[in-house]
């Protein structure tokens, strides 16, 4: 294998895929990347065998080849180049070749038939949607994830296809964040699907926030999406996601639309002195005003207050404050709405515009 | 051993079941079985004395208890009420002593040595809090009343239901004598079947074994069998609040190989965790599973989370995956347990959680 390429093009792909690349390296192959060099073109791969990241880029082959190299250590150094430098790679025995200048490095190979490469045909079924709007709702839902919790179901994104619509929900057990857009498809059936937390969070990143469509080809245990010159391709979650309309509460006889910013700085600067751990703050709604108060273990309390237009029945209730505030920090209109019903019930954060997006919060027993 | 204790073990008779009567007067005289329903895969809670007769048991598969009696009415536990219940009795108990060590929901040791009530008398502390607990609750219960907790445990089931029976010190070697060895505590089928082979029928016949002889038969239980022949026991009475963890286990007669049935059994023993967990107003972070497959070999799966788990839901959820990390599928199993750690206490705010 004898190719050169651009530094900027590499680097820009390579950070594009190097997430996928296992950390704990168990499997010496998964901390490496594959390389495919062919007529004109180089294809990388980085994969945990969860998500596998694809890279197609432009390349000047002269003699086709693959291999795998170490993954990290390839982009350090082609990151450290200098830049618009024009990088060479030929396999020298065992060993890769890098060069540059007058800059030369020599690192290990493991062999391509050893990685683990996806089949290459689609799967399942095809749907197109516009990009900002997966984009948008993985923003808005993907914080609220569990993270490594026993219902492994959880630990990832549920992923709603259906004709009119795009819903992404995600929960932990303490919170849960909806979200809802409208779409045009045409599917024979719905598509329920529950995408790790991992792939979440590298769709989030590379999925371009225009408009432009793009596919997302589906089936029962696998997502693949092209995204530009990236194609990622992850497992699914084989478990059933709880049904989360029983979670979200239709009760709430008490509400109120507060102004984001004013509440967000309330909270956060109350939220100074709460139990590090459980992060737990009291919140009191009564007629015009909001008084907010914590505490810890060392005995230090901040106390606080809003003013509001409230005229329910008075509500004294307990949070996680980072809770609220992961849910405010993702709404994007000026002022919330909340909706609340009593001290043991759950409270619904909603933007002030629109029904779309929807955060269920448990309350903390006082 | 130091000067005579004075041990209560208070045992509700047919507990579930006879909440579950009262609660339902059509179901008096019936027989009444507590769990999954009959074409469940579930197991059996409890049964109401009706049930036993026709040889059902808690534990048991549903299924086989409906075989056994087609007539049986199955209602589904309602296990809030039985806490809620066993918190009354509990409060009972707290009237005279605080040292009170939970079997279960329905089972208690009380370590009264140090109590004035009734003029010091064990017995009618006893009695009195027999009277009590139907008072408050319209429920029966069975006493026993001896020195130690082995005399007292066997002499509760001595004159079941709604009975007394008190075992004095210079009694113990004859009432020992005459029990029956399946009437001992920490003497299941198997254990049985091997002293029933050994021509060990009785207590008599048990306390005629030398300590040689039964470590030989029986290894480390052999102590515990040789003290407990000769009416001794000097376990004390561990109020709760002293241990470290909650746990709740089950021997089942036959060995279940289903793993539903499995799941269910936890089920069951996780409510009754938890109960332990509310009244102290804990939570524990540590979740442990015990499975003993038929060969009587023992394994246990723990799950930490950090958040804590303070209700049975919390709990359930884990089942299947810590199930899953054993050979349960694979190989029958005679025992299931679970247990809770890492205690910790609720004071101060506590999150709440979707039921999901």
């Amino acid at each position: 294998m004898k190719i050169s390429l651009q530094r900027e093009t590499i680097v820009a792909s390579l950070q594009n895929i190097i997430g996928a690349v296992e950390k704990r390296q168990t499997i010496p192959v998964l901390g490496n990347v594959l390389l495919v060099a062919k007529e004109g073109s180089l294809l990388m791969a980085a994969t945990d065998t969860e998500i596998e990241l694809q890279a197609s880029i432009e390349a000047s082959v002269d003699e086709p080849g693959e291999i795998t190299v170490p993954g990290r250590k390839l982009l350090d150094i082609c990151k450290a180049l200098p830049d618009e430098s024009v990088i060479r790679f030929d396999l020298d025995d065992q060993r890769m070749r890098i060069t540059s200048g007058r800059s030369r490095f020599l690192v290990t190979t493991l062999p391509a038939r050893d990685f683990p490469l996806s089949d290459s045909s689609n799967e399942g079924v095809a749907i197109e949607v516009p990009a900002n709007l997966l984009s948008d709702a993985i923003r808005r839902t993907s914080f609220s994830m569990a993270v490594q919790d026993v219902r492994f179901y959880l630990n990832g994104l549920l992923l709603e296809l259906s004709n009119q619509a795009l819903r992404a929900v995600a929960t932990d057990g303490h919170r849960l964040a909806f979200s809802t857009a409208e779409i045009e498809a045409s599917l024979d059936e719905p598509i329920r699907s529950i995408i790790p937390r991992k792939s979440v969070m590298e769709l989030g990143r590379l999925i371009p926030s225009g408009d432009e469509s793009i596919t997302l080809w589906v089936s029962a245990l696998r997502l693949r999406v092209q995204l530009g010159n990236v194609t990622m391709t992850t497992k699914l979650i084989d478990g059933r996601f709880p049904d989360y309309n029983r979670v979200i509460p239709v009760d709430c006889d008490k509400s109120l639309v507060i102004d984001k910013a004013l509440l967000v700085q309330t909270l956060s600067r109350a939220s100074i002195l709460s139990n590090e751990k459980y992060r737990g703050i009291r919140m009191k709604f009564e007629a015009g005003r909001l008084q907010v108060s914590t505490n810890n273990p060392d005995h230090e309390e901040a106390t606080d207050e809003l003013e509001i237009s409230y005229d329910a029945e008075p509500i004294e209730i307990g949070f996680n404050v980072g809770y609220l505030l992961d849910a405010f920090n993702r709404i994007e209109t000026e002022n919330v709405r909340l909706l609340l019903k009593d001290g043991n019930s759950s409270c619904l954060v909603m933007p002030l515009d629109s029904d779309d997006v929807k955060y269920v919060v448990m309350p903390m027993r006082l | 051993m130091s000067t005579s204790r004075k041990i209560i073990h208070i045992d509700m008779d047919a507990f579930y079941a006879s909440v579950e009567q009262r609660d339902n007067p059509s179901l008096k005289g019936q027989p009444v079985v507590v769990g999954g329903k009959p074409d469940s895969r579930g197991v059996v809670c409890a049964a109401s004395y009706e049930a036993r007769r026709f040889g059902i048991h808690s534990a048991m598969p549903c299924s086989r208890a409906w075989r056994l009696c087609p007539q049986a009415v199955f209602v589904p536990p309602r296990f809030e009420v039985y806490r809620s219940v066993s918190q009354q009795i509990r409060e009972i108990f707290q009237r005279y002593t605080d040292r009170i060590e939970p079997l279960s929901l329905d089972e208690a040791y009380l370590d009264v040595t140090y109590s004035e009530q009734a003029g010091g008398s064990a017995t009618l502390m006893a009695q009195e809090i027999r009277r009590e607990i139907v008072q408050r609750t319209g429920l029966t219960a069975s006493a026993g009343v001896s020195n130690n907790k082995f005399l007292a445990k066997a002499a509760s089931d001595f004159n079941k239901p709604d009975g007394i029976t008190v075992v004095l010190p210079e009694q113990a070697e004859d009432f020992v004598a005459q029990l029956e060895i399946r009437r001992f505590q920490g003497v299941g089928p198997v254990t049985q079947k091997k002293m029933q082979a050994e021509g060990i029928f009785t207590g008599a016949d048990l306390r005629q074994r030398s300590l040689a002889e039964l470590r030989q038969l029986f290894g480390k239980s052999a102590d515990y069998f040789y003290n407990i022949a000769r009416g001794r026991d000097d376990r004390p009475v561990e109020s709760d609040r002293e241990r470290k963890s909650i746990g709740a286990e089950t021997t089942f007669e036959t060995d279940l190989s289903d793993v539903p049935q499995m799941l269910s059994v936890l089920n069951n023993l996780a409510e009754s965790v938890v109960g332990h967990l509310q009244r102290r107003e804990l939570c524990a972070t540590t979740l442990t599973i015990k499975v003993k497959y038929s060969d009587f070999q023992q394994v246990t799966r723990s799950y930490t989370d950090a958040r804590g788990f303070d209700a049975a839901a919390d709990l359930i959820a884990c089942f299947p995956w810590l199930l899953s990390r054993t050979e349960a599928a694979t190989r029958p199993v005679r025992l299931l347990g679970v247990s809770v750690s890492g205690l910790k206490s609720l004071d101060g705010m506590r999150q709440l959680r979707f039921e999901l």
